[in-house]
């Protein structure tokens, strides 16, 4: 502490260098005539009640007072007094200190750096900068704990960086620059104390070798990489195409030759069943081909059927009257093919359970064999059954009363498109599919369909049934199930022949003999049913996931396109092929 | 030939170095997973928290004197300062705490932690209730006398194992009597200190402690470098 008073003599500085001894510098300020050695005295005393003693030891040149270890009280308030040498106290004031808070380590030696790294561009190293604590400061024994400072800058620069080292005796320097030269000193304090000492002696670094050629290896090798990679994409790019055919097989998707699947992607179900229904035809209800192959959707049934509307309301007449309404209407020729007509099917519950009474509304031709002279049976139409060829019994899913009962189909695959019907009550269906038609409640059951064995002049015809019951597969031969549309075959127009009536053969399980409808060359309009929608609306699914179909709405009354249950609100839904995707948005 | 060779190996093994600090097991009860601790890593780790509680009453003090007392110069060299521990009579040099036995070494160190168990305790409720002190120094105030319990016990534990050892005779003093280890005017003089020579008096204490028991390991258990 010094007084306010101009450079009265004084205590410059009380250190310890390793906490066992302690020195004392004083500077007499002002008063020069006490320069001399000799002139001031330094007293000192620990414990405040204890005498004063004279300084153990004097370095006058340095104006200096040293205490040994035996005069050295650690963890004791020690106060030193400059006194004249007449032994005339000229301060007042002490300087007291405890000789653990005045210990400054000497700094470290045998500072060095090694090199520790070099950045792949040669651009930057790391350093590994040791040293030795000081030989004053007894560490070994643990007397003295340091802690260390180091710092370094550029050789141009000002600024130091200082890092701080708790414990070990190394410190690792990291981002040097190359090609420039880097200063470094150390200086220790104890620990959890707050005095430096000096600092050691600077080292420089700087790096001989500039490693020049090793750094280029990297880069060369890493834009070889990179224009292999390059190379490699733009072949990649160029070959796609032919790739992706390699590595992801198109597959096969379900088509319906007439609809687009981007449409039913889309689901525009508005459109679709405009379309399918016929509506982009004018006043018939023939959807719009412009292939070969007419879809035939579903056959409306059973003009007998007392669930019906109105429409149908009568017996053999009704069915005589909807195939005479469909004969009334043009149909433009697909495929050999005058007409096409649908035939909306219906499930029927007074029906269930009386599978030998039913009433085919579906023609069903039991000739094996594509006679164009085979007839097309229609439910109650006596006459049909005089149309088989060869005597062969009719299916025994035909009506044998009058009543047109509708026949469950079981099975079915796809759509057929009955392009007419003739008078006698034959159904000329559209070639291209194969009809897959359970006979008996037996065969029925568990009928797989073998769309494989059909022949190719053989079709299918899909039967969409509306199931209310939504039981499935019953010993009830009117739960129908809606059939996978497979495919379509094109019935080459002279493999049918001159036929009264287009036919379509009908291919079932094995118990089954393909029915054959053959397509009716010269339609006459008397001959030929009115359009009937070709397609039936899925009204919903049912618990089992079958499809209950609706016949589309009418499009006209004039065209006589009988919604499979009238009763059943029929909404927008797509008819016809049932693509998964579309079968998730119809709700059950 | 083959039973001598066996005997020979077994006397190599049993044949124990002069080197005492052998580890001996602690865990006499049995238990599985107790695990043997030889001296010198009981000495590294009570002398590991010596180290942190000296650095913790540093840090204390200094955040003392910048938070209530600025004018730091006038206040440090004060020299009236009494400890409530300055009756307990410790080696005040390097020298003079080697020449100690190390029976009393040890009894030295224990009286000083046993002194400083009250003092932390009121001294975390006296800063628990200053406004001003951040929660931070008080919550370090807690953690000092944690910290001195936990070195304490630590202490006690390689006394007790130096003595099972025979390093050391047995203690002057019980280990765990308190009361005897101070003597009888030093316990309230602590409540007549003030917050700051408490801390000032706590962080000189601890530098003690420390100091003491680097040179007691340093006897007790040979280093190279000792």
């Amino acid at each position: 502490m010094t007084s306010s008073a101009p450079s009265s003599p004084h205590f410059t500085a009380c250190v310890s260098r390793d906490q066992a001894t302690f020195r004392c510098w004083w500077s007499e300020g002002s008063f020069h005539n006490l320069s001399q050695p000799g002139a001031l005295r330094v007293f000192y005393r620990y414990k405040k009640n204890s005498p004063w003693k004279e300084c153990p030891e004097y370095i006058h040149s340095n104006k200096e007072c040293f205490f040994d270890s035996n005069h050295t009280t650690i963890w004791t308030s020690c106060c030193v007094q400059l006194r004249s040498h007449d032994n005339v106290t000229y301060f007042n004031t002490e300087h007291c200190f405890s000789v653990e808070n005045i210990v400054r380590p000497d700094p470290p030696v045998a500072v060095n750096w090694t090199l520790l790294g070099v950045s792949p561009y040669g651009l930057h190293y790391d350093v590994i900068v040791t040293w030795d604590p000081p030989a004053s400061a007894d560490v070994s024994m643990g007397w003295m704990s340091l802690a260390y400072e180091v710092q370094y800058r550029r050789w141009n620069s000002s600024e130091w960086t200082v890092v701080e080292v708790q414990g070990g005796t190394q410190q690792t320097l990291y981002g040097l620059n190359v090609e420039e030269e880097y200063e470094v000193h150390i200086r220790s304090r104890m620990k959890a104390f707050t005095k430096f000492g000096g600092y050691s002696d600077s080292i420089f670094i700087q790096l001989a070798n500039y490693p020049g050629r090793e750094s280029i290896f990297p880069v060369a090798l890493v834009l070889g990489i990179l224009a292999v990679v390059i190379l490699l994409m733009l072949l990649l790019f160029s070959q796609q195409q032919r790739l992706t055919l390699l590595l992801l097989p198109p597959v096969p998707t379900p088509k319906i030759k007439g609809i687009d699947s981007e449409m039913l992607k889309k689901g525009k179900f508005e459109e679709l069943n405009f379309i399918l229904s016929g509506g982009g035809m004018g006043s018939s209800c023939t959807p719009l081909f412009y292939q070969d192959e007419p879809l035939v959707d579903c056959i409306e049934l059973d003009p007998l059927d007392p669930a019906d509307t109105g429409d149908k309301g009568g017996q053999s007449s009704e069915a005589q009257r909807l195939i005479g309404g469909r004969q009334a209407s043009g149909r433009p020729t697909v495929g050999g093919l005058s007409h096409t007509l649908s035939f909306c099917d219906e499930d029927d519950d007074s029906v269930v359970g009386d599978p030998p009474n039913q009433d085919a509304l579906w023609t069903l031709l039991t000739t094996p064999s594509p006679s164009p002279t085979s007839a097309l049976l229609l439910p109650g139409q006596p006459e049909l059954k005089q149309g088989f060829p060869g005597g062969r019994d009719p299916d025994p899913s035909l009506a044998h009363d009058g009543a047109p009962r509708p026949q469950a189909w079981l099975n079915t695959d796809f759509y057929a498109q009955v392009s007419d019907v003739m008078p006698s009550g034959g159904v000329v269906l559209s070639p291209g599919q194969q009809l897959r038609a359970q006979e008996s409640t037996a065969a029925r059951e568990g009928q797989k369909e073998k769309e494989e064995e059909e022949p190719e002049q053989q079709f299918q015809l899909v039967v969409m049934a509306a199931d209310p019951v939504g039981d499935g597969y019953t010993t009830d031969a009117m739960n129908w199930q809606t059939g996978v549309v497979n495919g379509y075959h094109t019935l080459p127009a002279e493999s049918v022949g001159d036929v009264i009536a287009p036919s379509v053969a009908v291919k079932s399980a094995e118990d089954y003999q393909p029915s054959y409808i053959l397509p009716d060359a010269s339609p006459t309009p008397a001959r030929y049913l009115p359009p009937v929608s070709d397609y039936t609306i899925v009204q919903e699914v049912d618990y089992q996931h079958s499809l209950i179909l609706n016949p589309p709405p009418p499009q006209a009354p004039a065209h006589q396109c009988l919604p499979l249950h009238p009763l059943k609100p029929l909404t927008p839904m797509p008819v016809g092929y049932i693509t998964p995707d579309l079968l998730g948005s119809i709700t059950p | 030939g083959w039973s001598f060779a066996w005997l020979g190996a077994l006397c190599l093994v049993l044949r124990t170095p002069t080197d005492t600090v052998r580890a001996a097991p602690i865990c006499d009860n049995g238990q599985a997973s107790c695990q043997v601790l030889s001296l010198a890593d009981l000495f590294d780790r009570v002398i590991q928290h010596s180290s942190r509680m000296h650095g913790m009453s540093n840090d204390l003090h200094s955040q003392f004197e910048q938070y209530f007392l600025p004018s730091r110069n006038h206040i440090s060299n004060r020299v009236n300062r009494n400890c409530h521990t300055s009756g307990i009579l410790t080696p005040n040099g390097k020298e003079n705490a080697q020449r100690l036995a190390g029976e009393e070494l040890t009894e030295v160190i224990l009286k000083l932690l046993w002194a400083w168990r009250d003092p932390l305790w009121h001294f975390h409720q006296s800063m628990a209730h200053h406004d001003d002190f951040n929660s931070f120094s008080s919550n370090k105030a807690l953690v000092m006398g944690d910290l001195v319990h936990e070195l304490r016990t630590g202490v006690e534990k390689v006394a007790e194992k130096m003595q099972n050892l025979g390093i050391i005779s047995n203690l002057v003093n019980g280990l765990r009597s308190p009361e005897q280890l101070l003597p009888s005017p030093v316990r309230p003089q602590w409540s007549l200190m003030n917050d700051y020579d408490l801390l000032f008096c706590l962080r000189r204490d601890s530098n003690k402690v420390q100091s003491y028991l680097k040179i007691l390991k340093c006897r007790i258990v040979p280093e190279n470098d000792c």
